[in-house]
């Protein structure tokens, strides 16, 4: 008999579906495939088939495992309550085990991503060729796929500077004060990258209401794109490494500003135990887990009066886009919308859909970009819908899906963040 | 297996994207919504107009090779499994709207059309298909018909077959047929419509369909009535019709699925009653009003212990969410349920609710009770484990005398709604008169003498 560990952790939840079908009206890929294959029921029923041992973890099978965007619709609505993403996850875990990860995934994560200094290192030698990017499709053969995958579309550009390169290690309340708390910044790669403003504009709106804010050097990716590809080992390295950069720092909480990276920290203790030991301390590490938009609302309790919206956006229309990893993986939906709606001289309008997925599904949208691009259409239908200026959000990955079909759909909506927003 | 040739010519009839012949797509096509009925096909295609629909047939029929069509695969009785293997084919990318007639009160629309996009689409222009099989979520036009698929609206709206004016159909002879039409009166010769409606997939594709539509309902209004006692309850559904008000949901819960229900979600339904039923009245507001009235009124007169009219929208949802998450509850206590699908004169509800209590006392299982009360089909389910064969042979017996007393003692049919299929094929042996079944057969054998169509269903 095959080692099959990491399916037999979550046999019980594969257990719970009864075959209902009803996931099949919230899969976006479902949606667009019209295939049992592409949906939560036939995966589901294909896991078990190799727990059974009628299954192999094919060429096929592997396709179907990772075409998935792990948006948690399904999971959401399942009438069962089956965590049919457990079963995803453990499902690649176990190919990952049985087949490795492939020369591509192996390299980004393992020798990239998992390495702080050498991510920095590579995005830095990125960023001197970006110039030479074309914005058309399938003309960079010479790069490393997921690379490929990325230049074909309209990619915000990489930061300048990087946010660890401006970054002080400690940010003192900006009234002198003794500080109401002490909070631990975790940064994450697009915010590092890709957004270092988004970074600042945090610690200065927490330093502004009192808060103290750390950051520690050696903090490193979250490793959600490792850990939902199924990379566990690694995601487990990484999260020691998390743990460990904030554990002596002494901080009432830890707060990002993506979306996904909050998730997947608090996420630790669900996908990624193999021991009691580790449960128990990725659950510890999850307690101190704070989104930014929780942190203002619920923790900082910021009355409505207190926001106050940045000039150059007085009179614009907005929406709000809900982040998967925000709405259904932390039920984060009512404190943005109370942070746009204290908003004075903008209008707040609810779109229509606002909580299904942008298409983006991390690496996903690598393997699967047409599939990225339709599923995206029906997001922008709901934006025109709404007729606002902005798309407001609170998850960089979403951005950067977001700005791509926006321009890929000649539209004129601009897409922020919340903390851009905000004074 | 099927020859190399054949496949590639279904590839040139629905381009090679629409054949899908890999183990991984064989398995996810060899079950339906039910837990033990599978068999794999032996290749998948997705056709996406009559004319591929068409082709395919002739080739098959010409082969003799069996045909089961498939929509959303949400059916429960075993009905789209390929059980000779075979061609599955898929309607799931045969989905247009193709019309919406205000004036008619009429939609046309291809197979594969998913009820809940049909619904949301048709409440932009203020109507809607009354039927509300409750896999409306994934359940596909197609299969709906096939199934004369119904649900709780079933109490004043009736069921699929009143809703289906016109069909067109694919014979396994590839011939393209038009049965019914787009009015309301029809009697040019024998109604053969209906005979397609419920055939099960057996006698031909369905490949477009005329709807009949209603006006949506302006106002809604939702009660949850409590009771002592199950038979009590069971008295009260047909009470209030008698009295004059027409509901259009009249839903059971016993105790033991209030008590699951509030387990998982709190939402303060009395944990000690026996029973409660959950009325809703649609219409023009002001009568919605009157009717809730009447409703509390009625129920309270013929012994129920408390009405309580909901003040608003966010309580009458409540209600219709513990009833959706009773079905979620019953599921997840269990290995294996049977959830039965007979159906009662309503006048018959007291004994037979009485009958199953008895029945659960006898074989010393659960057996619990939530279901379409307001058309006597009560969905009883009776709970157990494969595993433990001695409960599992309890549950059997169980299972067969709720059928037999439901369709025999009481007068009423062993399937309300989810159809013969695999699931039922054994009781309908026995209930059926022989006379009828090779009434049925000679049918059969008629429009499909090669026998392709979704083969060993229902009668065989």
């Amino acid at each position: 008999m095959k080692d099959l560990k990491e399916l037999k952790k979550i046999e019980q939840f594969s257990d719970q579906c009864m075959k209902c079908g009803f996931c099949s009206f919230f899969c976006p890929v479902y949606q667009e495939e019209k295939m049992e294959t592409s949906v939560a029921r036939g995966k589901n029923y294909l896991v078990k088939q190799i727990l059974a041992g009628k299954q192999e973890f094919t060429h096929e099978m592997a396709d179907i495992i990772g075409k998935c965007l792990l948006c948690k619709r399904c999971a959401a609505n399942c009438p069962a309550k089956t965590q049919i993403d457990r079963v995803v996850v453990a499902a690649r875990a176990q190919l990952v085990k049985e087949k490795g990860l492939g020369a591509i995934k192996e390299f980004a994560f393992r020798k990239v991503m998992a390495n702080r200094k050498a991510f920095g290192k590579y995005a830095r030698l990125m960023q001197k060729f970006q110039w030479m990017m074309p914005t058309t499709e399938g003309k960079i053969k010479h790069l490393p796929d997921f690379v490929k995958g990325l230049g074909k579309r309209n990619f915000p550009s990489l930061a300048k500077t990087f946010l660890r390169d401006q970054i002080k290690p400690v940010y003192k309340p900006q009234n002198g004060e003794k500080p109401k708390m002490r909070v631990g910044f975790f940064m994450g790669c697009a915010t590092d990258f890709v957004y270092p403003e988004l970074g600042l504009k945090l610690i200065d709106f927490l330093t502004r209401h009192g808060v103290e804010v750390v950051v520690p050097e050696d903090q490193n990716c979250c490793g959600a794109a490792i850990y939902f590809s199924g990379d566990l080992e690694t995601g487990r390295m990484l999260a020691d490494l998390n743990i460990k950069a904030f554990k002596d720092l002494n901080v009432d909480y830890i707060v990002t500003a993506c979306g996904t990276c909050s998730s997947t920290l608090k996420d630790y203790q669900k996908y990624l135990p193999d021991t009691e030991e580790q449960k128990e301390r990725y659950t510890e590490f999850e307690k101190k887990i704070k989104d930014s938009t929780e942190f203002v609302i619920d923790i900082l309790k910021i009355p409505p009066e207190d926001f106050k919206l940045r000039k150059e956006f007085e009179g614009k229309t907005v929406t709000w886009h809900d982040p998967c990893h925000l709405v259904r993986y932390q039920n984060i939906k009512d404190q943005p919308r109370a942070i746009l709606k204290a908003l004075k001289g903008i209008k707040y309008v609810e779109m229509p859909n606002a909580d299904m997925c942008c298409g983006m599904g991390g690496s996903f949208s690598v393997y699967h970009y047409d599939l990225t691009k339709k599923i995206a259409g029906k997001k922008m239908d709901g934006i025109k819908a709404t007729g606002a200026d902005i798309v407001v959000t609170a998850c960089p990955g979403c951005m950067i899906n977001l700005i791509d079909n926006v321009l890929l759909n000649k539209m004129p909506q601009k897409v922020h963040h919340f903390l851009e927003l905000v004074e | 297996m099927l020859k190399e040739s054949l496949i590639s010519e279904f590839q040139k009839i629905v381009g090679k994207d629409n054949v899908l012949t890999s183990p991984e797509a064989l398995k996810a096509y060899s079950y339906d919504g039910t837990t033990s009925w599978i068999h794999e096909p032996d290749v998948v295609v997705f056709p996406t107009s009559t004319d591929e629909v068409s082709r395919i047939m002739k080739l098959a029929n010409a082969e003799k090779i069996p045909v089961t069509p498939r929509g959303g695969g949400t059916n429960v009785s075993g009905g789209s499994v390929p059980w000779h293997g075979g061609i599955v084919m898929v309607m799931t990318k045969f989905n247009q709207i193709l019309k919406i007639d205000k004036e008619n009160l009429t939609a046309t629309v291809e197979p594969g059309v998913v009820l809940q996009d049909l619904t949301l689409r048709l409440a932009k222009e203020g109507l809607f298909f009354p039927p509300d099989p409750q896999s409306f979520l994934g359940a596909t036009m197609g299969g709906i018909i096939s199934e004369n698929a119904g649900g709780p609206a079933g109490v004043k709206y009736g069921v699929t077959k009143q809703y289906i004016l016109g069909v067109e159909v694919v014979l396994p002879s590839g011939e393209v047929i038009h049965l019914g039409g787009r009015t309301l009166k029809n009697v040019v010769g024998y109604d053969l419509l209906h005979i397609f409606i419920s055939s099960e997939g057996t006698l031909g594709v369905i490949t477009k369909a005329e709807l009949k539509l209603n006006p949506l309902p302006q106002a809604r209004k939702t009660l949850c009535v409590v009771y002592d006692d199950v038979s009590v309850a069971g008295e009260g559904v047909f009470r209030v019709l008698e009295n004059g008000v027409i509901p259009c949901k009249i839903e059971m819960v016993d105790n033991w699925v209030i008590n699951r229900i509030e387990e998982m979600m709190p939402i303060g339904l009395p944990k000690d009653a026996d029973a409660c039923l959950f009325f809703e009245v649609d219409g023009i507001p002001e009568v919605v009003e009157k009717e809730a009235q009447k409703i509390a009124e009625i129920t309270k007169q013929y012994g129920a212990k408390e009405a309580r009219i909901a003040p608003n929208m966010d309580e009458a949802n409540k209600y219709w969410l513990a009833r959706r998450a009773g079905f979620a509850a019953v599921f997840g206590k269990a290995k294996q349920v049977f959830a039965e699908d007979v159906t009662v004169p309503r006048g018959n509800i007291p004994k037979f609710v009485k009958k199953i209590r008895e029945l659960a006392k006898k074989y010393d299982v659960e057996i619990v009770v939530l279901g379409h009360a307001g058309d006597g089909n009560l969905h009883p389910a009776v709970l157990t484990d494969p595993a433990n064969k001695e409960h599992y042979e309890r549950a059997l017996k169980a299972v067969d005398e709720i059928i037999e007393s439901a369709a025999v003692e009481f007068g009423g049919v062993l399937s309300g709604e989810h159809g013969i299929g695999l699931e039922k094929q054994k009781f309908m042996r026995k209930v059926t008169e022989p006379a009828v079944i090779n009434m049925m057969k000679g049918i059969k054998a008629l429009i499909d003498p090669n026998n392709i169509m979704n083969p060993g269903k229902i009668w065989e």
